[in-house]
């Protein structure tokens, strides 16, 4: 993503803040979303994501900052005139009106001819599949029915932006999936700024041309989701994305041999990291897929024991004990022979890990993304 | 069938039976009282205190209605006046009630929760304890005799703010959210989403409102003295203190006929009470 000035973005947060009495929900919030985009909201329950989506639609006051639509500072600007729409978790269909009423509601609202907001609904009905819908009431629709009327309410009249706030979380795995599919299609088509707010990585990975990770109310890191996967900023970015998390280790930066070697009780594991600070505690980590069974000891690896195998189709997860209370997982192909009990080696490649100090921020390297934000980890 | 199956069929008959005429007392009980104003209200005097009473008169006698419904009657005046003011009151009341208490459930203003805690405290005074300086309030504002007299004060109850209130709360937020992003001002949520969904509430609301009202009789009886401003309540009682001998089979032909508007009120609202408004709304 790039940068997006304040002007030539759809939505931009300016150190926005959200204080509830003594608790900071939302803190200096700053974000560009650019015309077009797909940005995801990603964090655990409780984050401060949806407060965003809040401040954003103007259903929340902004404590501190500034918000910009368009633009336009939209801080003291009345939900109804900010040209957002918004699709919620629960869908928020009216359940007085049927389906044709829902859809035409937010153009009735706006004071839009009759006839032309006849062909309007037909057009977003069409678009959506919900023709034979029309008479229809909430109550007498399936969960994924009400999800596309939902949409169909917010893309009627054509705002800015879209709003949704984990609106698949309420569909079983196979419709949330389609979903998916449907919802990335229509944005391709549609074009406009999608707001997005998530708790589950996977739809994240999937979805977003750009992902925020939000926790405690601050931003951890903002990148492609290539980016946030390959190189999260901090052991919490890299913990919260990917299944299963990146494996870590809390150990000690030293200088040895010829570069640098990170050391955990009395194993030595060779590293290229230049970035590194040395002689301090640090933490080291590996994705499943970066690290290697092996059969082999010494420098680079860490042995221990196959305590649970994994299997997930082309592959599967090994995880191996190694110590009480650590236990790292590797990725292997599926037909890989590992048996549980049997005492087994990981090997850390010398190039491919992530480096943290030990408040878990990322140490710089040369090519790590300039769009990290530290934070706690 | 087995003996034990035998036995617990008996057991289930018993226990039936014993419910059937528990329940067949009470309903006697209940009845009669009903049974004997209308049978009271088609005898003439003479036969009143005939004993044994003739529970059933051979000959019913209607003369006792048609000297209500008579034009030397004020019957009709006091019937029309009694839905004059509880109509008149329920709808403002519905209407009042509604607003506040979708301001108290929905809107964040200061001094919301103090505001309804007094409102709260005004629910536990009951009537009695201020009709003597509701009725000086009234004489001072020259509204005795008057229908607002009767209209005005039973606005004040607040009761209905309550009700609605926790009705409207019940509501999920995201519909009015929802609503506000679709273009609607504060007025237009309250009126073209909260209040259909709270339709049942509203209807309770009105039929309580209507029923206390249709019942009120110590607020009318002080203030109201004016023969043709009596309501119904009040009405009937003074039937009973004006006439040296009282004529009961008068009083009765009066009582059974003001039930009648109120019971055909509850027959029509009786759909009311049942069925959820918001399903849909959510998924469960």
């Amino acid at each position: 993503m790039k940068e997006h000035t304040v002007a030539d973005s759809a939505i931009s947060m300016v150190h926005v803040s959200k204080r509830y009495g003594d608790n900071l929900a939302v803190d200096d919030f700053t974000a560009a979303m650019a015309p077009g985009d797909f940005v995801v909201l990603l964090g655990p329950s409780g984050c401060g994501k949806s407060t965003v989506l809040k401040m954003i639609a103007g259903l929340e006051d902004v404590t501190e900052g500034e918000v910009y639509i368009a633009g336009e500072l939209a801080n003291y600007i009345l939900p109804k005139n900010r040209d957002v729409a918004m699709v919620f978790q629960n869908y928020a269909l009216y359940p007085h009106m049927a389906v044709s009423r829902n859809l035409a509601f937010p153009l009735k609202m706006r004071g839009v001819e009759r006839a032309r907001i006849r062909t309007r609904v037909e057009e977003v009905a069409s678009l959506l599949e919900l023709s034979s819908l029309l008479e229809r009431f909430p109550d007498e629709l399936s969960g994924g029915e009400r999800q596309r009327v939902a949409l169909g309410r917010a893309i009627i009249r054509d705002p800015v932006a879209f709003l949704m706030d984990e609106p698949l979380s309420n569909l079983d795995a196979l419709l949330r999936f389609q979903m998916r599919d449907e919802l990335l299609k229509l944005h391709k088509r549609v074009g406009k700024t999608t707001i997005y707010v998530t708790h589950d990585q996977i739809e994240a990975m999937a979805m977003a041309d750009s992902v925020i990770v939000l926790k405690d109310g601050r931003v951890q890191q903002v990148g492609s989701p290539q980016d946030v996967y390959d190189r999260p900023a901090n052991t919490f970015v890299a913990t919260f994305i990917g299944s299963p998390p990146m494996n870590l280790l809390h150990g000690r930066t030293e200088v040895g041999g010829d570069g640098l070697i990170f050391t955990w009780k009395d194993h030595r594991i060779p590293l290229d990291n230049e970035g590194a600070a040395v002689a301090t505690e640090s933490i080291l980590g590996v994705r499943a897929e970066e690290a290697e069974l092996t059969q082999d000891s010494g420098d680079g690896v860490l042995r221990g024991i196959v305590g649970l195998v994994e299997p997930v189709g082309a592959d599967k997860f090994v995880r191996v004990e190694i110590d009480e209370d650590v236990y790292w997982y590797v990725r292997v192909p599926s037909a890989t022979q590992v048996r549980e009990g049997e005492a087994i080696g990981v090997r850390i490649p010398a190039d491919r890990h992530h480096l943290y100090d030990r408040e878990g921020t990322l140490y710089r390297r040369e090519e790590v993304s300039d769009r990290t934000t530290p934070g706690g980890g | 069938m087995t003996t034990q199956r035998l036995s617990f069929r008996k057991g289930r008959l018993a226990s039936g039976t014993t419910a059937y005429v528990i329940l067949i007392v009470a309903s006697i009980t209940m009845v009669v009282p009903f049974f004997y104003i209308v049978s009271t209200s088609i005898k003439k005097t003479t036969q009143l205190f005939a004993y044994p009473p003739d529970w059933i008169p051979r000959i019913p006698f209607w003369g006792n209605y048609s000297t209500l419904l008579g034009s030397e009657s004020l019957f009709l005046r006091w019937t029309l006046n009694t839905m004059i003011v509880a109509g008149v009151v329920t709808i403002l009341k519905v209407i009042i009630d509604s607003m506040a208490g979708y301001a108290f459930a929905k809107i964040d203003f200061p001094g919301r929760r103090v505001l309804f805690i007094l409102i709260l405290a005004v629910v536990m005074v009951p009537t009695s304890a201020v009709i003597i300086p509701l009725f000086l309030l009234v004489r001072g504002m020259g509204l005795l005799d008057t229908y607002w007299a009767l209209i005005l004060p039973p606005l004040a109850n607040p009761v209905g703010v309550f009700l609605m209130r926790n009705y409207i709360q019940s509501l999920p937020r995201d519909l009015e959210n929802s609503a506000r992003l679709d273009g609607c001002s504060e007025f237009s949520v309250y009126f073209r989403i909260i209040l259909p969904l709270v339709k049942p509430g509203l209807v309770v609301l009105g039929i309580l409102t209507f029923l206390a009202q249709y019942t009120a009789f110590l607020w009318p009886l002080l203030a109201v003295q004016d023969e043709t401003l009596q309501v119904l309540t009040t009405g009937v009682a003074e039937m009973k203190a004006s006439i040296f001998t009282i004529d009961w089979g008068l009083v009765s032909a009066a009582s059974v006929l003001s039930m009648v508007p109120i019971t055909i009120m509850f027959f029509m609202f009786q759909r009311y009470f049942s069925g959820g408004s918001i399903a849909g709304a959510l998924k469960q």
